[in-house]
């Protein structure tokens, strides 16, 4: 007897990506770990008590954190105006609010830290290389270098956003272990968006991907300087601080881009 | 200043929208509900429905292209995170009001050449004299032409459609009843903060004037072509509705019956009501409205 072939999951793709890049995805998405958590934490949790030098380098971890929020603030809202379609653009919109979002968490962990003016300071203590890297991101977006500014952007940052907070959970104090979970969520619906609106880009335009090569090489420079003075500043062992800059390499080899 | 800001976070806005009028909806209605039968069987009433949409598609698409364009020159960082809710919304808005025309039979792949035909020009002129200003990164001019004028016009224009939907089709009303709500809150970001800054830059305040007085004659363009263009076709649609017995009541809407009133009353109305609240909105900012040529 014979047997059809059929996909059992068969689903026009552009159907899916309307879906999955739509409003009404990020709301029934976001509705599940934000309610009842202002600011991404459950509000009857106590709040760790943290050694001085505990505080203090999560203090700067935390600024280098709204640093690279800014960027992705800046450079989604930034992206809007030039994406290439209406889907884009939405999907992006929810990408501002996240983004926003993150900042405004990140800036209430840091009062709740006794920070007083975590808005006015946090540029000052955050790390040089990743203020190098927002530059950069702000001149790809400038150009309304769509390629460039989404790589950079929903690859780059993002993974190494991803990399950053998966590591820091691990170790972090109970309260901002929460607030990264909740930003981590975001953040794969974020990189996702840019593996797959790339992917598709580089399936059609392979030669797009030896220049792709090159801003990553630039970057990563930035990115891996950034990990070795945060994870420093966090206390971890030198053994241990590569683990990050790898979680890294792996995460934007999976779009065939090798270091 | 940053008291007012603190109404305007991500927290409140997800506690007052998402978590708030938007909970157990789909595309701003009730999950299922769908465009009454009459207007997607009836030629006329349909082609009506379908080009009132595109008109708010257009301006939803310039609100978003707005508010996120001015993310990157805001001054603070409380004005980044409330324009951030305001890309959100706007770009909701789009989606809903794109839904709708898919609603009305519009197919996926005549989207943008059924945008193109319906577009009012003069709103689209609208929309090209404030991204002028985004594209420049002037934060003050892009907030008073979005936050004051658009969103301004935009308030008035969804509560007259509410009030003259709200019987007839539900579903569209109860999209409408949440952008109002959104707008609500734009109008009022941008009558807070434009006002300090304007005190820090009284010497933008004549080119400020001049764009909001270009804005308001192709807003009145706008009304005019819709609503002298097309007084036949408002009658025309009357007479269906009446001849299928869904005889509208009474909706007065700041003194006018629209139910009854004929296509100038409307438009009077409606452009009465509009600048009235500029000049109030402006006046309270520090600015003079400035009247316009007439359409």
């Amino acid at each position: 007897m014979s047997v059809e072939m059929v996909e059992i999951h068969a689903r026009d793709h552009e159907a899916f990506l309307r879906e999955v890049h739509s409003f009404e995805f990020w709301f029934q998405s976001v509705e599940g770990y934000l309610v009842e958590h202002p600011y991404g934490v459950d509000p009857n949790a106590p709040i760790p008590e943290l050694e001085n030098s505990e505080k203090e380098a999560l203090i700067a971890t935390l600024s280098t954190y709204c640093v690279g929020e800014v960027a992705a603030l800046d450079g989604a809202s930034g992206m809007i105006g030039f994406a290439p379609s209406r889907q884009a653009k939405i999907f992006l919109a929810t990408q501002v609010a996240d983004e926003a979002r993150h900042l405004e968490v990140m800036l209430h962990r840091l009062a709740e830290l006794g920070v007083t003016d975590a808005e006015g300071e946090f540029e000052v203590r955050a790390n040089r290389n990743l203020l190098a890297f927002r530059e950069r991101l702000g001149e790809f977006v400038e150009a309304k270098d769509w390629e460039a500014s989404l790589f950079a952007q929903n690859v780059i940052l993002e993974s190494m956003e991803f990399a950053a907070f998966h590591s820091h959970m691990q170790s972090a104090d109970s309260r901002t272990a929460e607030m990264l979970a909740g930003v981590l969520k975001d953040e794969r619906r974020h990189l996702g968006f840019g593996e797959n609106d790339l992917g598709r880009h580089l399936a059609q335009a392979p030669h797009a991907r030896r220049r792709l090569q090159e801003i990553k090489n630039e970057l990563d420079t930035l990115v891996l300087a950034t990990f070795e003075d945060s994870q420093r500043a966090l206390g971890v062992p030198a053994s241990e601080r590569s683990e990050v800059g790898r979680l890294y390499l792996d995460t934007v080899a999976r779009l065939g881009f090798d270091s | 200043m940053s008291d007012f800001l603190n109404a305007y976070s991500i927290q409140t806005w997800l506690e007052s929208c998402p978590q708030g009028y938007l909970e157990n909806t789909e595309y701003g209605h009730a999950p299922g509900v769908k465009e009454p039968d009459l207007v997607l069987e009836n030629p006329t009433l349909r082609k009506e429905a379908i080009g009132v949409t595109v008109q708010l598609v257009v301006g939803e698409r310039c609100a978003l292209a707005a508010s996120s364009g001015l993310i990157n020159c805001a001054p603070d960082y409380p004005s980044k995170r409330f324009l951030a809710t305001q890309t959100l919304d706007e770009a909701r808005h789009v989606e809903i009001f794109t839904q709708r025309l898919f609603d009305l039979g519009v197919k996926k792949d005549e989207l943008e050449s059924v945008i193109s035909q319906h577009a009012n020009p003069n709103l689209v002129k609208f929309a090209e004299v404030l991204l002028e200003k985004v594209d420049k990164g002037d934060f003050l001019a892009g907030v008073v032409g979005q936050n004051i004028v658009l969103e301004g016009l935009a308030f008035s224009v969804f509560e007259m459609m509410y009030a003259g939907n709200v019987e007839l089709n539900p579903k569209f009303a109860s999209t409408l009843s949440g952008t109002i709500a959104d707008e609500r809150r734009h109008v009022g970001f941008g009558e807070n903060r434009i006002g300090s800054l304007l005190l820090e830059q009284p010497e933008k305040k004549p080119e400020i004037e001049k764009m909001q007085k270009e804005m308001t004659y192709y807003m009145l363009a706008t009304f005019a072509d819709r609503f002298r263009g097309q007084a036949r076709v408002m009658e025309e649609i009357r007479r269906i509705v009446k001849e299928n017995a869904l005889e509208q009541k009474s909706q007065v809407w700041h003194g006018t019956d629209l139910a009854t009133a004929d296509a100038a009353e409307m438009e009077h109305v409606l452009a009465d009501t509009v600048l009235k609240e500029f000049k109030t909105r402006l006046g309270r900012i520090g600015l003079e409205y400035q009247t316009p040529a007439q359409p």
